[in-house]
């Protein structure tokens, strides 16, 4: 139940469902970072800071109304990337991917911003166009889409950049976009895959693609995460083999247990039966999000809580089937529990944002 | 402005395909859901296997062979400690500083440290325990042992090397052990269910087996059984803690017939000639002495030796590892003697009482050949007690002609001639039984009566090993009931009696035996100076192999200037007589006589074995 607290001369906007959710899910996280760390409280800690300053922000962040985020979603966007330009120029490189930009105290992912502010810069785009879509703004769209999604390719990051856009095409979708125009472009993507698979993808993405393909031909060389992880999961069972007690985790078999693989440890540890409250809670926070998308003010609203909520059900979705095995490894956090400051700051951002949108009503309604 | 009914399309269809996009990633989270629930319920066991195989790493332990026993309960081989420093790499934190430390204490070679320096880090890596320094001294160690509350990561463990504690006596008898091939140790394993593994070794040798002996033939008794001991590791390999630990089967002990005393008495008469001794116990038919001069330090194959010394030992002429006891094929010379005697009376040739007057050679009737005997103008009439007593050739060359040489060839190996006798021996030789197919197959000739004539005599063709005249010399003092021999008390062995193909009476068998007491006791007596040697009667016969045929006394005198080119001395003896305890046989290469120079050391051996 979406709620405005009258305190006199000012509102507070407030959603208990999505706060109480979101928070148990931190917490949660907190917990099995702990364990995912081996024991490292340093670890745990600075993350403990950046949900308790997360939650905070999700708070701040919902109560602007959201004539303010139309208004400035230009901004913001063009704020984005001049991040991800900056990215470009004095990125951090790990691995051979420029990634991150050192703030200092904080190293920033830039691509985690955009993933927030494309859909509502797209929602605020589309929101008084008329119906159907018609072909110019289709096609202004899908270069900004394009646009933004190779800069985020080339840094290299597959699995973001997907996501990104992902993020523009739901907007799209969910404003209108024609059957015939989603139909035809399947079939266009369909019949670029080679072109884009040579020329876009980097030699060990196209390797990860490979090892996806078939896991078995190397189970000690790329396949090795995939297999350990199918192994800390499975190993765990219906109840798991209890806190701190996985040996896929605790012993380094696990890669990568803090980040993108922090779901494999939660398997092994807690099992099915953890599995299942687990993802109970994440899907209960989709639920509510369409729940809050159906009685939204207007049409922005509708655009961006539906946009940014099916941004987050991506990203749990690839990082799961990325952990079972079911797509290939494309560097993808475990919302609200991987490690991570980036990812955690923009998931509070954006459901602060879809809050905003949630709880603010316009006046001439009521 | 939108209108309303725009405004209301517009909602619908927002509804309907944020619906289908939701729908879209419920299935698509069902199936995860699915994958995990087969992952974690359906092929739980699987991965629960592999998440064990992962993170735990079996490591062997390798048991400790067994001693090797006399008769006497004299420990023959034996597992002697040596003492090794070894430390924890992974424990240590600064090695220079270690090192320095423990200089103070134990001197390092510069070849240890680099040794140390070399393998420090990965041990530590994989925590795995390094030995910095073997073989320490008494000193060493209590100095060690003081101090070693300054040295937590350090520690003193004992190693063994397999020791032979008469390195020289039992050389080829019980051989030695030594490293093996891969393939064997895999085959090792295997029928201990075991696979291939880190191995934490007992010996400093490593993988041990025998490689030779009795060590050879009971190689798996002596072995035991690996134990293993269950670790849990990451994913680096690094050891973290012991699981459990199933321990090894130490090798079982090994309680030979050998007689510790018998084999000292053999190797001290033979006095490194060469040549071999091996004497046999009658009640069990087994092995109380086995020796082959000159010998070698087993223990130097064992535990390693320098490659000089080894060149050496392979370049011997006289080949000290050839192992003549099981290996060295002798011609049996005039030992045969009661054997063919025997053949007569079986096949009805001659009896005791048939006489033949002997002019010192026989004349093969087919080709006017002659066959000398060896005593110039021969033994007049003579009987053939009397025969076998002065060794005369021209009775046995006769008697041999009338036989039929197949007949004569299934007796003699009843006697064990040509076949294996040993059941425990270390690659026995057969010795060779000529037959007339042997013959045509690998000489390509036709036999003629003058080669069964020779065979009637021991020379010729025929050749046996001094563990075939052992069991030869055993054979006759208990009258054809012998059984295989062995080194070893063996639960298979039945008490029941023996039954042999001949059929020869028990008179004929004691007239043999007082045929062969004569040679010692007659005064013609080929071996009467061994007369003196004793206090108890011994049956024996003794035989000089010629190597070179010669015509004359002055020709053998010629040809003996060249010492390889001597007679080989022999003799088979039992006793003591009318019932015999012990059977010997001694060959000695080119040492002429075999009445006077085998015969004493067999004799010796006798007195040690029988007079305790």
């Amino acid at each position: 139940m979406k709620k405005k607290l009258d305190f006199k001369n000012f509102s507070i906007y407030f959603d208990q469902y999505l706060f109480i959710a979101i928070t148990l899910l931190s917490v949660m996280g907190l917990f099995f970072l702990y364990s995912a760390s081996q024991e490292d409280i340093n670890t745990v800690a600075k993350q403990a800071i950046f949900v308790g300053f997360g939650l905070l922000l999700m708070f701040v962040v919902s109560q602007p109304d959201p004539d303010f985020y139309n208004t400035f979603s230009g901004l913001f966007l063009i704020f984005s990337l001049v991040l991800i330009f900056l990215t470009m120029i004095f990125g951090k490189e790990i691995n051979g991917a420029k990634r991150w930009l050192d703030l200092g105290f904080f190293t920033l992912q830039s691509s985690e911003i955009i993933k927030i502010s494309l859909p509502i810069f797209l929602s605020s785009y589309l929101y008084n166009k008329p119906l159907p879509i018609s072909t110019r703004h289709t096609f202004i769209t899908l270069i900004l889409i394009g646009f933004i999604f190779a800069l985020v390719a080339r840094q290299p990051d597959l699995g973001t950049s997907l996501v990104v856009f992902m993020s523009g095409g739901y907007v799209l979708f969910l404003a209108g976009l024609s059957w015939r125009f989603i139909g035809s472009a399947i079939a266009l993507f369909l019949l670029s895959l080679p072109f884009l698979w040579n020329n876009f993808l980097e030699p060990f993405q196209q390797q990860r693609v490979l090892t996806y393909l078939n896991p078995d031909a190397d189970p000690y060389g790329t396949a090795w995460n995939i297999t350990q992880s199918k192994i800390a999961i499975g190993s765990g069972g219906i109840n798991g083999k209890g806190y701190q007690e996985g040996s896929q985790a605790h012993l380094d078999f696990l890669p990568e247990t803090e980040t993108d693989f922090i779901f494999a440890v939660i398997a092994e540890e807690f099992g099915f039966i953890g599995v299942c409250i687990l993802l109970s809670v994440f899907f209960f926070i989709l639920l509510r999000c369409l729940y809050l998308a159906f009685n939204a003010r207007d049409r922005f609203c509708r655009l961006t809580i539906g946009g940014l909520s099916l941004v987050f059900a991506s990203t749990l979705f690839i990082n799961l089937a990325m952990v079972v095995g079911v797509v290939p490894v494309v560097g993808m956090p475990l919302p609200f529990i991987s490690k991570g400051g980036s990812s955690l700051l923009s998931f509070y951002i954006a459901f602060g944002i879809i809050i905003s949108m949630a709880t603010h009503k316009k006046l001439m309604q009521r | 402005m939108i209108d309303l009914n725009e405004r209301f399309i517009e909602k619908r269809s927002f509804f309907n395909r944020l619906l289908f996009i939701y729908f879209f990633f419920a299935v698509l989270f069902l199936f995860l859901l699915f994958k995990t629930y087969s992952l974690q319920v359906s092929s739980y066991s699987d991965y629960e296997l592999a998440a064990l195989k992962n993170k735990t790493k079996e490591v062997l332990v390798q048991p400790v062979r067994g001693v090797i026993y006399d008769r006497n309960g004299n420990i023959l081989v034996n597992n002697v400690p040596t003492y090794d420093l070894i430390i924890q790499p992974s424990k240590i934190k600064n090695l220079d500083d270690f090192i320095i430390n423990i200089s103070k204490i134990i001197e390092l070679s510069d070849a240890e440290i680099e040794n140390i320096n070399k393998n420090f880090k990965r041990r530590a890596t994989y925590n795995r325990e390094l030995t910095i320094k073997k073989d320490l001294s008494k000193e060493e160690i209590a100095k060690f042992e003081v101090r070693s509350y300054q040295f937590k990561n350090a520690f003193i463990d004992v190693r063994y090397s397999r020791e032979n504690k008469y390195p020289y006596l039992f050389s080829h008898a019980l051989g030695y052990v030594g490293g093996v091939s891969n393939d064997k140790v895999l085959s090792i394993l295997k029928n201990q269910d075991l696979k291939q593994s880190e191995t934490t070794f007992k010996y400093s040798g490593g993988f041990i087996a025998g490689k030779t002996g009795l060590e050879n033939i009971y190689d798996s008794a002596l072995r035991g059984s690996f134990g293993k001991k269950l670790f849990e590791v990451d994913a680096r390999g690094r050891l973290l803690k012991e699981l459990s630990f199933e321990k090894p089967i130490n090798g079982k002990s090994l309680f030979t017939h050998l007689d510790l005393n018998s084999q000292k008495k053999a190797f001290e008469q033979m006095n490194n000639r060469r040549g071999a001794v091996v004497a046999l116990e009658l009640k069990s038919g087994s092995i109380v002495t086995y020796l082959s001069t000159p010998s070698f330090n087993v223990n130097g194959l064992s535990n390693g030796m320098s490659s000089v010394e080894f060149e050496k030992l392979i370049n011997d002429v006289d080949k000290p590892f050839f192992d003549r006891a099981g290996q060295g094929r002798y011609s049996p010379a005039s030992t045969i003697k009661p054997a063919i005697a025997l053949f007569g009376i079986k096949e009805k040739i001659v009896d005791w009482n048939f006489t033949l007057k002997d002019p010192g050679f026989f004349v093969l009737p087919e080709d006017q050949r002659i066959y000398r005997g060896w005593k110039k103008g021969g033994h007049g009439t003579i009987d053939m007690k009397g025969a076998i007593i002065e060794s005369s050739n021209t009775f046995f060359f006769s008697l041999a002609y009338k036989a039929d040489i197949n007949n004569l060839i299934s007796h003699l190996s009843e006697f064990g001639f040509g076949r294996n006798v040993c059941k425990d021996c270390f690659n026995p030789d057969s010795g060779l039984l000529p037959t007339p197919e042997w013959k045509m197959n690998n000489l390509n000739f036709g036999w003629f009566k003058g080669d069964t004539v020779n065979l009637g005599v021991g020379q010729g063709y025929m050749s046996a090993t001094p563990v075939q005249l052992a069991y030869y010399s055993a054979f006759l003092a208990k009258k054809g009931n012998l059984q295989e021999l062995s080194f070893v008390e063996s639960d298979s062995i039945s008490n029941t009696a023996f039954i042999n193909n001949l059929s020869i009476d028990n008179s004929d068998w004691d007239q043999i035996h007082s045929s062969m007491i004569g040679v010692i006791e007659d005064p013609r007596g080929t071996a009467k100076r061994l007369k003196p040697l004793k206090s108890y009667v011994v049956a024996a016969k003794s035989g000089t192999v010629e190597l070179v045929s010669t015509e004359t006394k002055e020709d053998y005198k010629l040809v003996r200037q060249n010492i390889g080119n001597r007679d080989h001395a022999i003799i088979v003896a039992f006793g003591p007589m009318p019932d015999p305890e012990y059977a010997v046989s001694v060959v000695i290469e080119n040492g002429e006589s075999g009445g006077s120079v085998a015969g004493p050391v067999a004799i010796a051996v006798l007195n040690e074995l029988i007079n305790k």
